[in-house]
């Protein structure tokens, strides 16, 4: 009766059936809990420090700010004070930690397909019944997810650490040093760095070497992306003179025109230093300390800049306004985004090609 | 004839003649070649950029030197050029991670890797000995990561020396103190004395984790741990730090470690501090006023806070003392290489094959 009912259910259903996805849990954690720890360990204790300084650093900035008139000398004096005490650490450690995300990407996402390759468990790995594609796309996804929710979450607080900095105006929303390290583009950098790791993995074939190389890359592309593509993600605002930004601009470049043509900086320097000596001369007093001319510079640099302005120079300054941090992150995390798409997808062709 | 002959020797001399130490050059190249090579292409390309841009860079200081009459427009631009010149160098940051990606790189897989994929039990086995065998790999390979790293870093010496030339500042041109915080790990024998650092630790991480990512990983934590505890806490500290109240005329290759205002024998915070200069500077000057002019009066303030009875202190490390820091740098980051290196010998007698 078994043997009847057995050949009766295996008619219309001649492969067997799939394994389930959620079968891969176990396997990916087992294969990469050493990975996945170190990440928690590395990003624990950096949150653990953002916390407790960050902590302290609010606690300040509330003494600050509570004071009252906020205009009065006394006031500003204690912004200032605050600043001068929190601001340099607190940039520091914005730079440093652009270098987690490359790290996570490096270690784990690289030796997600380089360690099956290098140590041969490929051959057994993807000719099991679960398939080399599924395989690989099962392992990839969700360690993808848990890197990128983890460096996310990571960056929340990061914004949180900082949000002082920026409310007394000492760091400009789209400052190029913390860009990558606040909003989604945190995130988007690590996922990037992790597809960037898995794919170097499967065409490298060995672990350390391809950790070697995605630092590499990563690398260049974070400088490529700040120096090259961010300033361009928009067309820059033109704005007469440098006033004409808002404080919260990101300032791109600034040059002098005449007549519609641009002048160049060297031209520039001809023109404004003979104005600038008669300017001196004009403003300074005769019987004046000869420490003391100095204080008469800026003065002289507007007689200087009224003049130009009359005769038709015009001062130019391109700048990103600080309103579009939120569509800067956007397109930064769009375009990782992408790319961490297209180099999974990439790597998931490439697995079920090689020949086992 | 032959049978005579041979019992006669064998007595004294019951064990084998060891292998003698040269027999491990090839063993050592052929395990780390791709290791080595990498090195060489990493430190070659980076040799190359700065040659190219330090010739560029040394040429623009030249011309900015030559140029007559000092202080006129023309001058001024080429202070700018010099000055503007691949700025993103100037303060080293960027190759600070060189010398812990060599060590980690270089070091962690040397045991770990024998380790990881048994191989250890084989190459521990023969008549080489097994202590001899870590040490020949140890040594051999500290030499071969450490010379490169020699050279390397005296192209940054030569590449940095523009910025740190006394006299610069008179021009207005940038002079850096040699202390500069992540200067000094690059321009002096300094350099070489942490990739041999992060060598040895990666050489001993690996041995103790047995596995060559974890231990890649591990050496970099403990190295970046290491750097700043250096640069943060331990260099300030090599040679007491002199204090003086003559802020004004410290030479700009002076190492300011801490600067504070007193009045009456108390410190005045940077707040007080701002609102005595804004009330110096409407004394010196009643007509001008805005935040710009009063950046560029600031010296002349120091001098009228000073004659309003504040002191201006500064505890600082002269830049006489740039040599004694990188010898005693060098000699406690080799001391400590020696260490790792001798502890993981110790280990690998240790360890049950």
């Amino acid at each position: 009766m078994t043997a009847l009912s057995m050949s009766a259910a295996h008619q219309g259903n001649v492969n067997p059936r799939p394994v389930p996805w959620r079968r891969m849990a176990g396997i990916i954690w087992r294969q990469h809990r050493f990975a996945l720890a170190g990440v928690a360990v590395l990003l624990g204790a950096l949150a653990l420090y953002l916390w407790l300084a960050g902590s302290a650093m609010h606690h300040a900035y509330a003494v600050a700010a509570a004071c009252h008139p906020a205009s009065s000398d006394d006031c500003q004096n204690q912004v200032i004070d605050f600043n001068t005490a929190y601001a340099p650490t607190a940039q520091t450690v914005g730079v440093l930690l652009m270098a987690v995300p490359m790290l996570i990407g490096a270690f784990v996402g690289a030796s997600v397909l380089g360690r099956e390759l290098e140590t041969g468990t490929f051959r057994y790995a993807w000719t099991q019944g679960f398939g080399r594609r599924r395989w690989t796309l099962a392992k990839l996804v969700p360690l993808a997810v848990i890197v990128t929710v983890a460096a996310g979450l990571f960056s929340l607080l990061f914004s949180w650490y900082y949000q002082p900095l920026f409310t007394d105006g000492d760091s400009i929303p789209l400052d190029p040093k913390l860009f990558g390290v606040r909003g989604v583009a945190y995130a988007a950098w690590t996922l990037a760095a992790f597809a960037v790791g898995a794919s170097a993995g499967l065409l490298i074939r060995r672990v350390v070497p391809a950790i070697a190389v995605t630092l590499a890359f990563c690398v260049a592309l974070t400088f490529a992306a700040g120096l090259y593509l961010r300033p361009h993600y928009e067309t820059p605002v033109l704005g007469r003179d440098l006033a004409s930004a808002p404080v919260s601009a990101w300032v791109l470049n600034g040059w002098w025109t005449r007549g519609g043509t641009m002048v160049s900086q060297a031209a520039m320097n001809q023109v404004e230093y003979p104005l600038f000596q008669r300017a001196m001369t004009a403003t300074v007093p005769k019987n004046v300390n000869s420490d003391d001319i100095k204080f008469y510079k800026g003065s002289a640099n507007t007689r200087v800049q009224d003049y130009l302005y009359r005769h038709g120079y015009a001062k130019w300054t391109s700048y990103q306004p600080g309103s579009r941090f939120w569509p800067f992150q956007w397109i930064e995390g769009g375009w990782l985004l992408a790319l961490s798409v297209l180099l999974i997808a990439a790597t998931v062709w490439l697995v079920g090609r090689r020949a086992v | 004839m032959t049978a005579q002959t041979l019992p006669a020797a064998p007595p004294d001399d019951i064990s084998l003649r060891p292998v003698p130490w040269r027999r491990m050059t090839g063993i050592i190249w052929r395990q780390h070649r791709f290791a080595l090579i990498g090195e060489v292409v990493v430190l070659g390309a980076a040799a190359l950029a700065l040659w190219l841009v330090g010739l560029s860079l040394h040429h623009e200081y030249a011309a900015a030197l030559a140029c007559r009459p000092v202080g006129s427009q023309a001058c001024a631009e080429t202070y700018l050029t010099f000055s503007g010149s691949f700025a993103f160098l100037a303060n080293g940051g960027i190759l600070l991670p060189l010398p812990v990606l060599i060590g980690a790189f270089v070091g962690g897989p040397l045991l770990a890797r024998e380790m990881e994929t048994g191989t250890f039990r084989y190459a521990w086995t023969q008549g080489f000995g097994r202590r001899r065998w870590a040490l020949a790999k140890l040594v051999a390979l500290a030499v071969a990561v450490t010379v490169p790293a020699v050279l390397f870093s005296l192209e940054l010496a030569w590449y940095y020396q523009p910025y740190f030339t006394p006299g610069n500042a008179s021009l207005g041109l940038t002079e850096m103190t040699p202390f500069f915080p992540a200067l000094f790990d690059l321009h002096g024998v300094v350099f070489a004395a942490w990739t041999l650092a992060a060598f040895a630790i990666g050489g001993l991480a690996g041995m103790l984790i047995r596995r060559v990512v974890p231990a890649i990983a591990a050496t970099m934590a403990v190295y970046v741990g290491l750097a700043f505890a250096a640069g943060a806490f331990l260099r300030a500290h090599y040679l007491a730090p002199l204090v003086t109240s003559s802020s004004i005329n410290l030479p700009n290759s002076a190492w300011i470690l801490s600067q504070w205002w007193t009045k009456g024998g108390t410190t005045v915070s940077p707040g007080a501090l701002n609102t005595a200069i804004n009330n110096a500077f409407t004394a010196l000057n009643p007509t001008v006023n805005g935040p710009g002019q009063k950046y560029a009066a600031y010296t002349g303030m120091l001098q009228y806070l000073t004659e309003h009875g504040y002191t201006y202190w500064t505890r600082y490390q002269p830049g006489s003392r740039y040599w004694p820091f990188q010898w005693i740098e060098s000699g406690w980051l080799l001391a400590l290489s020696a260490a790792c290196i001798a502890v993981t010998v110790w280990l690998v007698r240790r360890r049950a094959a």
